[in-house]
């Protein structure tokens, strides 16, 4: 890869940036709106303290005086504080990013390694009942509502049959530390991720099942089981590297639609992640949050698009030549 | 096949580690505090009572922070607090407070009177806004360690109540009028039953008993507060046992939880109401021409079944409302005779709209303005963010419908609802207050002053009605200082504004809130009977708790049933693998 093609990938990934950071301030207004009214409603506020509130929450001013403080602000990676907890934004964002990246990226990396795996079986047995029944079985679950699942499992091993807990990250006011602290943890985050692997599983196998089934075309197969290779081996070796290239981008980009979450799984089991922050934002609104959350989600998914450019020119010359 | 077989051996690793985690932690419990969990749906904004609004804030400020004044729990009668007496002056502005002797602040350092003046001074000149309604005309003066004076620039009948949080001067000097606003609030030192001990945003907090409570240690040595987001969840965990009381548990779990034994359910009412509001007129709109009419406000006001919508909106969870009520305390809400009440009659209310000359001219079911105008059509908002809302604006179009009004629907959300009120977008709304003990806020809301200024402005005035005769009731009330001539003042106002049928209040309704009977004992409804159990005015059941001893809970069950599964899984993953292991051998054979 020569050093004009990726850095021309990079520029690209930050001029979109970029605009993103500018088309955040401008989202969030575009509908009118009294953060000081809405979360200080009938709480008896004078005129006074009304206006001072304005003045700290940076609501005084034209838009344009606005937007130039909050670029300013912005360069200066500072992004300003809740309206409702009056706690730095970025230090919110990363005391409830844990829980999410967690228990979304534990589970992207069991879905795409299973998907990929019952994708590999079901396309190189097509059409035989063990194709058939994971096919069906990763479309059944992916069909499903995530929530929809998530409630059906926490309501069958958490509540009926008490195997996990109903809900939270930890056992409140446990004094675990160490290995029993993150046994627990685990112990908790099992239904959940278990819920989002399920759900997620059909897209990796789907897609692995497709392109298995392209590659398991080509004349360099042929080639390898005349030579007298075992079944195993040209599976292996020769046709699932060349299948796995579109399921390499697909979980680089999905890696990237971590942090965003899974709001309605979280919600269900009381996971306090970035899902639930940001719903709760949306009450004011608490427009500093919501900024500084919504600038992280498109950080992080404009870097695995990056990301997943750069690794498929890696893995595939033929992209890297245009 | 390879690829197979790990599958089977990921499975049985993930298995493993599965049953480990729960036996890990099926030996936990430490067996020796006693530890009151409370389940709760939302979580804290701020622990700093000068910048937090949320509910869960105020049971840890209960706790904390000791009042000079508290109120009973029976009916908020004021009680010593921090303060074990206290004398008026003649005039009535001043009361001289006398602290109780040895108070001291959980970190060992005495509480003086000093306290008590740093914290009313600072909040009046900073304009904290929890505290601004009841410290704004007051100056305190530390006489000595143990008195204290406060003194009221205008004639006061709140006074000698003093229920703001006193917080200890040796740590809240320390922030500065800037620094105190980032201040999340998080520490142990307090005066009251209990002290924040550990707090997680978002999943828990708890807070550890203050031995030298002046009231008495309390008898529970840990409160834990844990947030569910899944209200079904919570309830599961009520029953079995995972919380003592849950707060705001749903509607449709009621039935059920009363009737399972050893939970009791409580709906506690704490002067919150629901309205159906028409557009006064007043505002910087004027609502539908025929509503500026006082014979049809008081016809659709007779089109209004509280009954109904108790029973069929609410489930019963609440009681049909005749004024607003001003406070929790359901003493200021006047006894309306029967007679006076504006009752659900549709045919009254067809009779005002036919005396009025609002006929239905073109046969279609609606009627229009006299002469044959406009048709009565009203806007009818919608909160989308309220349960109750959209079955209510049903009933209320059906209503309407058969005394020839027709209804045009808008939905949104609170945000825009507050703007669209306060612009006069509308005819009708429902909407809902809760209001405080002392009755003067909610009543000051209602004044011409609080209607919106501008669009897209602050208000309080969500009626768009000015009615002088109101104001001038209410600026009396505010100074009058016996306290049944102020209560016969609120009755009168409140009658005369109910009686325009421009606000219609539909239901007192509470909080939703269950505990069960087998773990703690000494629950106590603040006020008594009709009140909720936690998160009252001055939470008093938390120090009022003690433990029915108790045999230790079945926490083998659970780790039986893990163990059980785990060796089950262990047995089918190994004869997997073994199974798998012959199949490779003969693979070579095989092809």
């Amino acid at each position: 890869m020569s050093f004009g093609f990726v850095s021309r990938k990079v520029l690209g990934a930050l001029a979109t940036l970029v605009f993103v950071v500018c088309f955040n301030f401008f989202l969030f207004r575009v509908v009118e709106s009294d953060p000081v009214g809405n979360l200080f409603r009938g709480r008896n506020l004078t005129e006074g303290q009304r206006l001072e509130l304005q003045r700290e929450f940076g609501l005084d001013g034209s838009k344009l005086e606005q937007f130039a403080r909050y670029l300013e602000q912005t360069v200066q990676l500072n992004f300003g504080r809740s309206y409702t907890t009056s706690e730095p934004v970025m230090s919110l964002v990363w005391e409830r990013a844990w829980p999410t990246i967690a228990l979304v990226g534990v589970s992207t990396v069991l879905s795409a390694v299973f998907g990929v795996l019952i994708g590999i079986v079901a396309a190189w047995r097509r059409r035989s009942k063990a194709d058939y029944g994971w096919t069906g079985f990763t479309m059944a679950t992916y069909a499903m509502p995530d929530f929809w699942l998530g409630m059906l499992l926490l309501v069958t091993f958490a509540v009926t049959l008490g195997w996990f807990p109903v809900a939270g990250i930890t056992n409140a006011g446990s004094d675990a530390t160490g290995i029993a602290k993150l046994l627990d943890q685990a112990h908790h985050m099992f239904l959940p991720a278990l819920t989002l692997t399920l759900a997620y599983l059909g897209e990796y196998a789907l897609v692995m099942r497709a392109s298995l089934i392209e590659t398991m075309r080509e004349d360099y197969l042929t080639l390898a089981r005349a030579k007298g290779l075992r079944d195993v081996v040209v599976r292996n070796r020769h046709a699932v590297p060349n299948a796995l290239l579109p399921v390499v981008t697909l979980i680089a980009i999905n890696f990237g639609f971590v942090l965003s979450g899974a709001i309605a799984v979280e919600t269900i089991y009381s996971w306090p992640g970035l899902g639930l922050l940001t719903y709760d934002a949306l009450r004011g609104p608490d427009l500093p949050l919501l900024q500084g959350l919504f600038l992280v989600f498109s950080a992080a998914v404009i870097f695995f698009n990056l990301v997943a450019d750069l690794l498929y020119a890696y893995l595939d010359p033929r992209v890297r030549t245009e | 096949m390879k690829p197979v077989k790990l599958l089977a051996a990921a499975a049985l690793v993930v298995l493993v580690a599965l049953g480990m985690t729960a036996v890990a932690t099926a030996q936990s419990d430490d067996g020796e505090k006693v530890v009151l969990t409370v389940g709760i749906p939302e979580t804290y904004d701020s622990f700093n009572p000068m910048v937090g609004v949320e509910v869960p804030d105020f049971d840890v400020w209960n706790m904390q922070y000791a009042t000079l004044t508290d109120k009973a729990a029976d009916d908020f009668a004021t009680i010593p607090g921090l303060a074990e007496s206290w004398e008026a002056s003649n005039d009535g502005k001043t009361y001289t407070y006398t602290l109780r002797e040895g108070l001291e602040w959980t970190d060992g350092i005495p509480l003086t009177a000093d306290d008590v003046a740093y914290t009313v001074n600072r909040a009046r000149d900073e304009e904290w806004p929890n505290y601004f309604s009841t410290v704004q005309n007051i100056t305190a003066t530390a006489i000595d360690d143990r008195t204290v004076e406060l003194t009221s620039s205008v004639s006061d009948p709140k006074l000698p109540i003093m229920d703001v949080y006193i917080l200890p001067k040796h740590i809240w000097e320390k922030y500065d009028a800037k620094a105190i606003k980032t201040y999340d609030g998080v520490n142990d030192v307090g005066s009251g039953p209990f002290v924040l001990d550990e707090t997680k945003r978002g999943q828990f907090w708890s807070l550890k008993a203050n031995p030298g409570y002046w009231d008495g240690a309390p008898a529970v040595d840990e409160v834990i507060f844990r947030v569910f987001t899944n209200a079904d969840t919570m309830v599961a965990a009520l029953k079995s046992g995972e919380i003592d009381v849950a707060h705001d548990i749903p509607n449709n779990s009621v039935e059920d939880l009363r009737n399972t034994p050893g939970i009791v359910v409580v709906v506690g009412q704490q002067g919150g109401f629901d309205e159906l509001a028409l557009n006064g007129g007043d505002g910087l709109k004027k609502p539908h021409p025929a509503l500026l009419d006082p014979d049809v406000r008081l016809a659709v006001a007779h089109a209004i079944d509280r009954q109904t919508l108790v029973d069929r909106v609410l489930v019963g969870l609440g009681t049909p409302a005749t004024t607003i009520s001003p406070s929790a305390s359901p003493a200021w809400i006047p006894e309306i005779p029967e007679s006076e009440q504006i009752a659900f009659d549709l045919d009254k209310a067809n009779q005002l709209l036919d005396e009025g000359g609002y006929k239905d001219t073109d046969g279609n079911g609606i009627r229009e303005m006299p002469g044959g105008g406009e048709p009565l059509d009203f806007t009818y908002l919608v909160n989308t963010e309220s349960q109750a809302a959209p079955e209510v604006a049903d009933f209320m179009t059906g209503w309407l419908k058969e005394i020839g009004i027709a209804v045009t629907p808008k939905s949104m959300d609170e945000n825009r609802l507050y703007t669209e009120i306060g612009n006069g977008e509308y005819d009708l709304f429902q909407w809902g207050w809760t209001p405080y003990v002392d009755p003067d806020p909610m009543l000051s809301y209602f004044q011409c002053s609080d209607i919106a200024k501008e669009k897209d402005g602050s208000y309080n005035n969500d009626a768009n009605y000015c009615d002088p005769e109101y104001d001038k009731l209410y600026k009396q009330q505010n100074v009058e200082l016996d306290p049944e001539k102020r209560q016969a003042m609120v009755h009168e106002m409140l009658t005369r504004f109910y009686k325009t049928g421009v606000y219609n209040t539909l239901w007192y309704e509470g909080d939703l809130q269950a505990y069960r009977t087998d773990a703690f004992e000494g629950w106590l409804r603040q006020p008594a009977e009709i009140g909720p159990v936690i998160f009252t005015n001055t939470s008093p059941t938390y120090a009022n708790l003690t433990p029915i001893a108790s045999t230790s809970d079945g926490g083998g069950g659970v780790s039986t049933g893990a163990i059980v599964g785990i060796v089950a899984a262990v047995i089918a993953g190994a004869a997997l693998i073994v199974y798998f292991v012959r199949r490779r051998r003969t693979a070579g054979e095989r092809e």
